[in-house]
């Protein structure tokens, strides 16, 4: 059975930062909201695992960075201990994934407890409702309906997809009304692709020092474009831990060998490969880690600086008809966190003042 | 040689420190960097090159005559077209707009173009070919040009008025077909003493406008029967063509 439709309920797939900014600001403003996320937990790419003795490893976002005053704001009401300007120590001449990260009125924040605070802060006293994924949309009258894998449909008269651009394509090309807003928001999702970004995890024995930074963007790798030293966040870590993070395009051929999804991430021909890099750029103990894991983001992050400048909201034919808003970094001009998050609220405020009206 | 510092360029020294609290919501601060004779095919200007402290956008000002301190100088908003100004494109009139306001300024006493480096109204050059495209493809483009942002002048308006005032204005005739510039700019205190409408001559590639199609759904269309995205906040009027207030022909 489905849910009962409230009229003013709206629908939010995915819990990643722009998901939940958008629920956050619909919800304070009184409106019922439900937040579906597929994975087990909420934040997306923000995105903190715990290793052997409980220490936290960011393995997607490596720090935030922003300018605008509301964003920044969200990130001091997170609680615990928030590092200001880490990263300081930056090495190497690579390329950054948003080079502007470093520009000087921007402002760099890292989270002792992990980066997922930001979003586990975010999803606070909404109704997140996670290992749902959401398999299709069904537009009937004024409701718009996601077929959720396992469990009974949410009907709203407004979903949000808060997803990758492949993923909201995915699920736009089953809606059946079509409408030329809806293929047109569905060509601008096909220009821009996300890349993706094979990431390992190496945690070092004991008495293995840290090498003398926190961030290593190396200008002579063409596996290698970031080496974080995710220790060096954490307050008396247990362990040197480092995060090494692939080049898209390296990312994508490895991807797209047969052998890649066929066994598990840590155990991959890619993660090996990853490790021979580090040793050779740091050193021979880069090579040899006490424990190992990995992660294929198939989705990291958008084609850096080529994004929209506002969220999209469709409108379907009835009055009032069905609305799906679309929300994400690629829907704020920027990218990365600041523009989801920025996306997400913008996307919220454009509901609000068409029901205020 | 002979140097002369008049009251134009005098504003690069005065400048030299110019730090303010910035114009607008966006806090846009800007500073005259440069200023140089330049003779056009359209006639004898300088130029003003501007510094601002959001982006590496580097506005520019084209100056006929004293400006400086002079009152109701005729001036012109001009936002960036690469396709148009440069390429010549046809999917805009932003050429002959350009040129038709450097050369209504000519004809003049004084007056001041301003081009903004904001390509298509801050939307950038490749958020605008992927709209083009996307008419190419024959969709809808209204809802593209909401999320691509062709909406939001506040800041081209705090970064005019604050040109104009380091210009050092005491009052302009605005030359546009569109009064709510006036408004956007007399609320960031520049004296606008009144509107000059700017009309094109017709010519072989704007002579479609003057037909009864050239309005459909308050959006112009070009040769190709495209819909025009609205690259200049302005709109076109072409000698002879009604006046963009009356309402279009609903026949």
């Amino acid at each position: 059975m489905a849910e009962p439709v409230g009229e003013d309920r709206v629908v939010v797939v995915g819990a990643g930062i722009s998901g939940l900014s958008a629920a956050r600001a619909l919800t304070a403003a009184g409106r019922s909201v439900v937040v579906l996320e597929r994975a087990k937990g909420v934040g997306g790419r923000c995105a903190t695992r715990r290793i052997e003795g409980g220490q936290p490893v960011d393995f997607g976002v490596t720090f935030l960075h922003g300018t605008d005053p509301d964003f920044l704001a969200a990130l001091a009401d997170v609680p615990g201990g928030a590092l200001v300007d880490w990263p300081s120590q930056i090495r190497g001449s690579g390329r950054p994934c948003q080079p502007e990260a470093f520009s000087r009125p921007q402002r760099r924040v890292a989270f002792a407890d992990g980066v997922a605070a930001f979003p586990r802060h975010l999803a606070r006293g909404l109704d997140v409702r996670t290992e749902r994924r959401v398999t299709g949309l069904e537009i009937t009258g004024a409701t718009i309906t996601p077929a959720i894998d396992g469990a009974a449909p949410i009907v709203a008269r407004t979903v949000i997809l808060a997803l990758a651009a492949e993923q909201s394509r995915a699920l736009l090309a089953g809606v059946g009304a079509r409408t030329p807003g809806l293929d047109t928001a569905a060509a601008l999702l096909a220009m821009m692709p996300t890349r993706p970004c094979l990431t390992v995890i190496a945690a070092y024995p004991a008495g293995v020092p840290g090498p003398p930074f926190h961030l290593r963007y190396p200008e002579d790798s063409s596996i290698l474009q970031v080496i974080a030293h995710d220790s060096s966040k954490r307050v008396n870590p247990a362990a040197t831990v480092m995060v090494y993070q692939a080049h898209a395009r390296w990312s994508r051929e490895h991807l797209e060998r047969p052998s890649a999804g066929a066994s598990a991430a840590a155990s991959a021909p890619w993660a090996r490969a990853l490790l021979d890099e580090a040793a050779r750029l740091l050193g021979p103990w880069a090579g040899a880690p006490s424990s190992l894991q990995a992660h294929r983001w198939t989705h990291a992050r958008a084609d850096g600086g080529a994004g929209l400048n506002a969220p999209i909201l469709l409108h379907f034919p009835g009055d009032p008809g069905p609305r799906l808003g679309l929300a994400g970094e690629l829907f704020s001009p920027g990218g990365g966190v600041e523009s989801a998050w920025m996306s997400g609220v913008r996307l919220a405020r454009m509901i609000l003042a068409e029901d205020k009206r | 040689m002979m140097i002369e510092e008049d009251s134009l360029s005098r504003l690069v020294t005065r400048d030299r420190d110019h730090e303010c609290e910035g114009y607008g919501s966006s806090k846009v601060c800007v500073r005259v960097e440069g200023i140089a004779e330049l003779p056009t095919r359209v006639g004898h200007f300088r130029i003003v090159a501007f510094w601002n402290n959001r982006d590496g956008k580097e506005h520019v000002a084209m100056i006929k005559g004293d400006v400086v301190g002079a009152t109701d100088i005729p001036t012109r908003l001009h936002s960036e077209c690469l396709t148009g100004d440069v390429m010549g494109s046809l999917r805009c009139d932003c050429r002959d707009q350009l040129l038709e306001g450097l050369k209504v300024i000519q004809s003049m006493d004084r007056g001041i173009l301003l081009y903004m480096r904001q390509e298509g109204r801050g939307i950038g050059l490749i958020n605008k070919i992927r709209a083009y495209s996307l008419q190419d493809l024959g969709l809808d483009t209204v809802e593209a040009n909401l999320a691509l942002g062709f909406r939001d002048d506040e800041r081209d308006y705090a970064v005019a008025a604050h040109m104009l005032k380091s210009l050092d204005v005491g009052s302009i005739q605005l030359i546009t077909n569109n009064p709510n510039k006036m408004k956007q700019l007399t609320q960031y205190g520049i004296n606008v003493a009144g509107r000059i409408p700017h009309v094109i001559p017709p010519n072989e590639h704007n002579r479609f406008y003057l037909e009864t199609k050239a309005k459909r759904s308050g959006h112009f269309l070009d040769p190709a029967g495209r819909p025009h995205l609205a690259e200049q906040s302005d709109e076109v009027v072409v000698e002879g063509m009604r006046a963009p207030s009356e309402p279009p022909d609903q026949g």
